[in-house]
């Protein structure tokens, strides 16, 4: 007897004490849990962490996010609650006295939502009123008197009548910054930029500016958006979810089986291992100090399917079975005994399918494989000792009426149903028409593939609601009106490692005559002072200050104005020229007051807005340019970026005179090496971020920059991006990985390389199937699609298992696959059925959640069914049918050592296997990780063919040369 | 209304007030309005007239720092501490050289304010709706540099110390201000404030020092200066030297003829 089956035997033997503990750890655990909790009893028990921010799907350290940070500190930009108000029914729009002041209100009752920190008593939590982007937080300029140019407050005060409504208006659509940001185009809409100290501050902030809008609503709208805010939001109604959608899905489960069971008191046990099985994975999950996270929450969801799985199985069998004539402990353990190793395949695949997610980069991903994982093997450990147990413990007055034995005429009703009928039709069909079958196998594939070939990557966490949530609406609203609410950065930054002194040098030269040309200085001494200072910067720079370019103009400028003093009145004024000049080479390194930068960066704005994507850019030209326009009078014309750095210095410093002269140093940083683009998109699709961040490279690549630049994105938007494409790949080389370690214990399972292939056909074709469907129906590749491919495989291959155990079983007993087909599509092919009816209506109720993700989960749960069902009781009789001679050889079953061919299968497959997750997690190169393999599977096919001739292996190979012989 | 100057900014030093103490007070004052008349004068209208070259640090929240260097230029118009002129000009960082910023201060209506920008050309009048807007991007707001008139706020003194009189002044007009009210510590024997802090629904979120006070031509000086802004973060730091008091500026130095050709004998 193996451990396994000793186990089983134990708890046969003992079912009280099973019970008793079983219970005895699930009361501990909830217990240590709730106290741990609710009081501080236990403080070296961790407490359960919520964190609900998809940028967690990258690790803490991955250089995105180290970047973001950087350049979020950098600029001094934080995350945004975005507040809009519209209105349709006044005339002017929102610009009117009323919706004015209440715009006022809303952004003075913003400033106080402040909140002490709980960790820093001198900080605070919630908003950053200084920051905020509202009518009566920014400044306005605009022409005064003549040669006058004014700086105001744009709303210092609500307005007291519609027309100085009007005023405000006129001046806010006259300033580009704000224009498409602050205000929209038809002035219908206002938009108040609500920065807070931290993502998760949002929801709250949210939740305050909602009672208040309530407080003052008229016949505005008022809409809430943002990335932070719609995170915070899917959070908590995630956990809405979790406590609505898992007891329901599972009282559909319950009401299942109890239609094809009849004995409530039998199904409770599927029941409690469900239950105590996401009790124990999710207290683990708690205790352990893990996160639950927005995957992490939706591991009892994939738990329960799975662990009433094998229990739909013992009860099928036990169905069957049962006679009270019979002692109860052999029936349990006849039924255990079928059953052990299917169910033990049919666990150990599903939990290599969720522990290839541990190898994905994404450590949320991680911790669900992982815990699902754990939570199969608990499922599968409790489905062997707690249920036999369970049936031991049943009174035989409460399986009065139970079982096939008892009832003949039940069991022979049953025979004679129309679901048996159908049934024993099917099987009829798939050995009759298997070429009919073959054949729209292939048309489904060739579909399948061409439909995978559609399927479009994309997220968007503000699309995980339903269409018809107010965070989406609100989205498609404010969207409708502005630039755009999501938020993206692009830094661009002085690359100075690709300083070159000697271009340095040469245009000096030229810059320093031009600069005596504009200045008046006489030819012949212009020349004359050229040459002079050109070869002293030579000198120093060669001599003194080697590779130091900025003491060497410091030394220069030094020089310059010794030769000042030392100079006749006529050199004088040119030597304090060039003095100058150097002053402002000095300067030269900042490289984003250089007029020339400034359009480069006006030329990247517009290649980003023709993508039609990007609604509005902000950046240091638009306050250049505006402040530009107001020093010149006002004309429109004069909106440009002026010619020299000192004009836009002077444009800057004059800025710097306003209420807000912090708000430059979002745009720039005060070096002037680094700036930053704000870029405002219509969408958060990460699709169309990825068509704007090509757009960019596009542009940068044909069109050099006019000094060296750096170029990187940052920002909320864009980080989905990037943990949406390491998602995609992680886990697809994770799926891949999984599907030969699957493999491979098929091959193991069967001892047949052609048997292990054979049982991957219905779960290639159930993935196959699915992928292609969403890439025919437009569905997009998001988050949760991408899990789900580890479920599929979990399940699907469950079927597969089952159905081919059982039928070389029955090929064994009738020696045809003619008669064998019979068999299994009888009580094996209702018992799957049964199966997959349980668990794809099990999962509906999840159809209702208003979350998208949850949504997809449902739906997906009763296509993996429906196709693994397809797959395993059409398509897999029908290539049995076909491959017939091949599939079941007359001959005996020899060790997988002493076949040679399965070895080898087998060692490659390992070997590939091996080789995929070790290049996930070591990041090692394929050329190398190739040669290895290669050589591996060398060392193992010799390893295989010795084995294969050892004296072991003899008898059962001559055996079967024998029958072969025989046969022939 | 008001207006002081000179040296720039309100405020002194510990180490100055201990310098300044030991000259005898006899009588402490109990008439705030006398208290807040000293002291507007000794803040902003000692002498005739005056410069000092201004070196100023600008830090910001995460301690960059930015440097600035300016000769300030500053003239009385008449004994009653009331109008005055002011002549700010640029010498770095290099791109903004040149650059002027001129006063006319007046009391009693608003001032009149000049912009010269060299590289553009242009001579700009600057118009503002209030004066707590910022001095050329520092944590010092304009008002801060050339006073706020006395009688925009109602005063009250609230503690004589040993040292200072401390003051509470309130906003006569609270919406045209972004604080509550702003306590000044005033030094008992220089009048010069030392300190004064901002606040708002009761949380104090600017603060300017002075942090060293010197005697110049028999006027005790306030040399080093600092604000800080939690609120947007960060400081300022001012720091004056060649300080120099009666030098008999002429009028048309404070002209918008001069803002073309700076006077380099008054900035050197």
């Amino acid at each position: 007897m193996n451990p396994g089956m000793k186990l089983i035997n134990l708890s046969v033997k003992y079912p009280k004490t099973t019970i008793g503990i079983t219970s005895l750890i699930t009361v501990l655990i909830i217990l240590i849990v709730a106290i741990s909790n609710l009081t501080n009893l236990l403080p070296f028990i961790p407490k359960i962490k919520i964190d609900t921010d998809p940028e967690n799907m990258l690790r803490k350290d991955e250089p995105v996010r180290v970047f973001h940070n950087e350049m979020q500190k950098q600029f001094t930009i934080y995350e945004i609650v975005v507040l809009g108000v519209v209105n349709e029914k006044h005339p002017q729009g929102v610009f009117n006295a009323e919706t004015l002041n209440k715009i006022y209100q809303l952004t003075e009752f913003a400033k106080t939502l402040q909140w002490e920190n709980p960790q820093n008593p001198d900080s605070y939590d919630g908003v950053i009123p200084p920051e905020i982007i509202a009518p009566s937080t920014v400044d306005n300029v605009e022409q005064g008197g003549i040669g006058e140019v004014r700086f105001e407050w744009l709303m210092p005060t609500p307005p007291k009548t519609d027309e100085e409504a009007l005023v405000i208006k006129k001046k806010a659509e006259k300033l580009p910054f704000l224009r498409n940001t602050l205000i929209s185009e038809d002035g219908k809409a206002i938009a108040i930029y609500i920065p807070i100290t931290a993502k998760n501050q949002s929801y709250r902030v949210s939740k305050s500016l909602e009672k208040k809008i309530e407080e003052i609503k008229g016949e505005e709208k008022f809409y809430i958006t943002g990335l932070p805010v719609a995170n915070d939001t899917f959070g908590v109604e995630m956990f809405k979810q979790m406590s609505i959608s898992s007891p329901l899905a599972m009282i559909v489960i319950f009401l299942l089986m109890w239609f094809f069971f009849r004995k409530i008191i039998l199904i409770l046990s599927p029941l409690i291992v469900a239950v105590i099985t996401t009790v124990w994975t999710m207290g683990l999950l708690v205790l352990s100090g893990n996160t639950v996270h927005i995957m992490s929450s939706m591991i009892p969801v994939f738990i329960m399917p799975i662990s009433v799985l094998d229990s739909i199985h013992i009860l099928s069998e036990f169905f069957e079975r049962y006679s009270k004539n019979k002692p109860r402990n052999e029936i349990i353990m006849d039924v255990m005994n079928t059953l052990f190793y299917p169910m033990l395949y049919t666990s150990l695949t599903t939990l290599a399918g969720f522990a290839s997610l541990a190898l994905t980069p994404n450590p949320p991903v991680q911790v669900f494989g992982i815990f699902i994982a754990i939570g199969v093997a608990i499922a599968w450990i409790l489905t062997m000792t707690f249920i036999p147990a369970y049936a031991m413990l049943l009174s035989e007055k409460k399986l009065e009426n139970f079982g096939a034995s008892v009832k003949k005429t039940s069991h022979e009703e049953e025979e004679k149903s129309i679901l048996a009928k159908s049934l024993y039709a099917l099987g009829r069909f798939t050995y009759n028409r298997y070429k009919l079958i073959l054949l729209g196998t292939a048309i489904l594939v060739i579909t399948a593939i061409y439909g995978i070939t559609l399927i479009e990557v994309n997220d968007n966490p503000t699309r995980w609601f339903k269409s018809t949530h107010k965070i989406r609406i609100a989205d498609a609203v404010l969207n409708k009106h502005f630039g755009g609410t999501y938020m993206a950065y692009l830094a661009l930054r002085s690359d100075e490692s690709q300083f070159s002194f000697e271009n340095y040098e040469k245009d000096f030269k030229k810059r320093l005559k031009n600069w005596f040309e504009k200045n008046g200085v006489e030819e012949q001494k212009s020349r004359e002072i050229v040459e002079k200072t050109h070869n002293e910067l030579l000198n120093i720079y060669n001599t003194h200050r080697p590779n130091e370019l900025n003491s060497t103009l410091e030394a220069l400028q030094n020089w310059c104005e010794e030769q000042l003093n030392n100079s006749d009145t006529q050199s004088q004024e040119v030597w304090e020229l060039t003095e100058r000049f150097v002053g402002l080479e000095l300067q030269r390194d900042e490289i984003f007051k250089q007029p020339e930068m400034l359009q480069y960066i006006e030329q990247i704005n517009s290649a980003m807005e023709k993508t039609g994507i990007v609604g509005k850019t902000n950046s240091l030209p638009t306050l250049v340019k505006t402040v530009h326009r107001e020093l010149m009078g006002g004309d429109e014309k004069e909106y440009r970026i002026p010619d020299t750095s000192r004009a836009v210095a002077q444009c800057i410093i004059t800025y710097e005179g306003s209420h807000r002269p912090q708000d430059i140093y979002h745009f720039v940083t005060p070096d002037y090496k680094s700036a930053s683009i704000w870029v405002q998109l219509k969408s958060g699709d990460n699709k169309d971020m990825t068509k704007v961040v090509e757009a960019v490279d596009k542009f940068i690549k044909s069109n050099p920059p006019p000094f060296p630049l750096k170029y990187d994105w940052y920002g909320l938007t864009y980080i989905n991006v990037v943990w949406q494409k390491k998602m995609v790949i992680g886990m697809l080389e994770a799926f891949l990985g999984s599907f030969l370690v699957v493999l491979a214990m098929m091959i193991i399972l069967f001892r047949s390389g052609l048997w292990g292939l054979l049982s991957m056909i219905p779960l290639t074709i159930t993935i196959g199937a699915i992928y292609g469907a969403i890439g025919l129906i437009g569905k997009y590749y998001d988050m949760p699609v991408a899990v789900l491919s580890s479920l599929t495989l979990g399940l699907a291959v469950d079927y597969a298992i089952h159905f081919l155990a059982r039928g070389r079983v029955a090929y064994n007993e009738t020696g045809s696959w003619e008669k064998a087909h019979t068999i299994l599509f009888g009580e094996t092919a209702r018992a799957l059925y049964r199966n997959i009816i349980v668990i794809a209506l099990g999962f509906t109720p999840l159809l209702l959640a208003p979350l998208v993700p949850y949504i997809t989960v449902g739906t997906f749960m009763a296509s993996i069914m429906l196709f693994s069902g397809i797959g395993t009781l059409i398509i897999l009789p029908a290539l049995a049918r076909l491959f017939e001679p091949l599939l079941f050889p007359k001959n005996r079953l020899c060790s997988i050592t002493c076949m040679c061919n399965t070895c080898i299968v087998t060692g490659i497959t390992i070997v590939a296997a091996v080789a995929l997750n070790l290049y996930q997690f070591l990041n090692i190169g394929w050329t190398k990780l190739t040669w290895v393999s290669l050589t591996a599977i060398l060392i193992l096919s010799v390893v295989c063919f010795i084995s294969s001739r050892r004296n072991q292996c003899k008898p059962c190979i001559e055996d079967n040369k024998q029958q072969n012989t025989n046969l022939k | 209304m008001r207006k002081l100057y000179y040296p720039l900014i309100t405020c002194i030093a510990i180490l100055g007030s201990l310098l300044f103490t030991r000259s005898t007070h006899p009588q402490d004052l109990t008439n705030v309005n006398e208290i807040v008349k000293k002291a507007n004068h000794s803040a902003y209208y000692q002498g005739k007239d005056g410069k000092a070259v201004v070196k100023m640090t600008i830090k910001d929240a995460q301690g960059r720092e930015r440097t600035r260097e300016l000769t300030i230029l500053r003239k009385n118009m008449d004994d009653k501490d009331e109008e005055q002129r002011f002549y700010v000009y640029f010498h770095q960082p290099a791109d903004v050289r040149d650059t002027v910023f001129m006063v006319h201060k007046y009391v009693g209506k608003d001032d009149d304010r000049w912009l010269y920008l060299p590289a553009l050309d242009v001579v700009k009048r600057i118009a503002a709706s209030d004066e707590r807007t910022s001095f050329v991007g520092s944590h010092f707001f304009y008002e801060d540099v050339s006073g706020r008139g006395i009688d925009e706020d109602n005063h009250e003194l609230i503690e004589t110390t040993q040292n200072f009189y401390v003051l509470k002044n309130t906003p006569k007009n609270p919406q045209n201000v972004e604080f509550d009210s702003y306590k000044v510590y005033i030094h008992k024997g220089t009048f010069l404030p030392i300190k004064a802090e901002y606040e708002k629904n009761g949380k104090v979120y600017r603060v300017m020092e002075a942090l060293e006070v010197k005697e110049i031509q028999g006027y005790p000086t306030v040399i080093k200066a600092k604000m800080t802004d939690t609120n947007i973060g960060g400081e300022t730091l001012l720091e004056y030297s060649e300080v120099k008091y009666d030098i008999g500026l002429p009028d048309e130095v404070f002209t918008e003829r001069f803002l073309r050709k700076p006077p380099r004998e008054y900035l050197k």
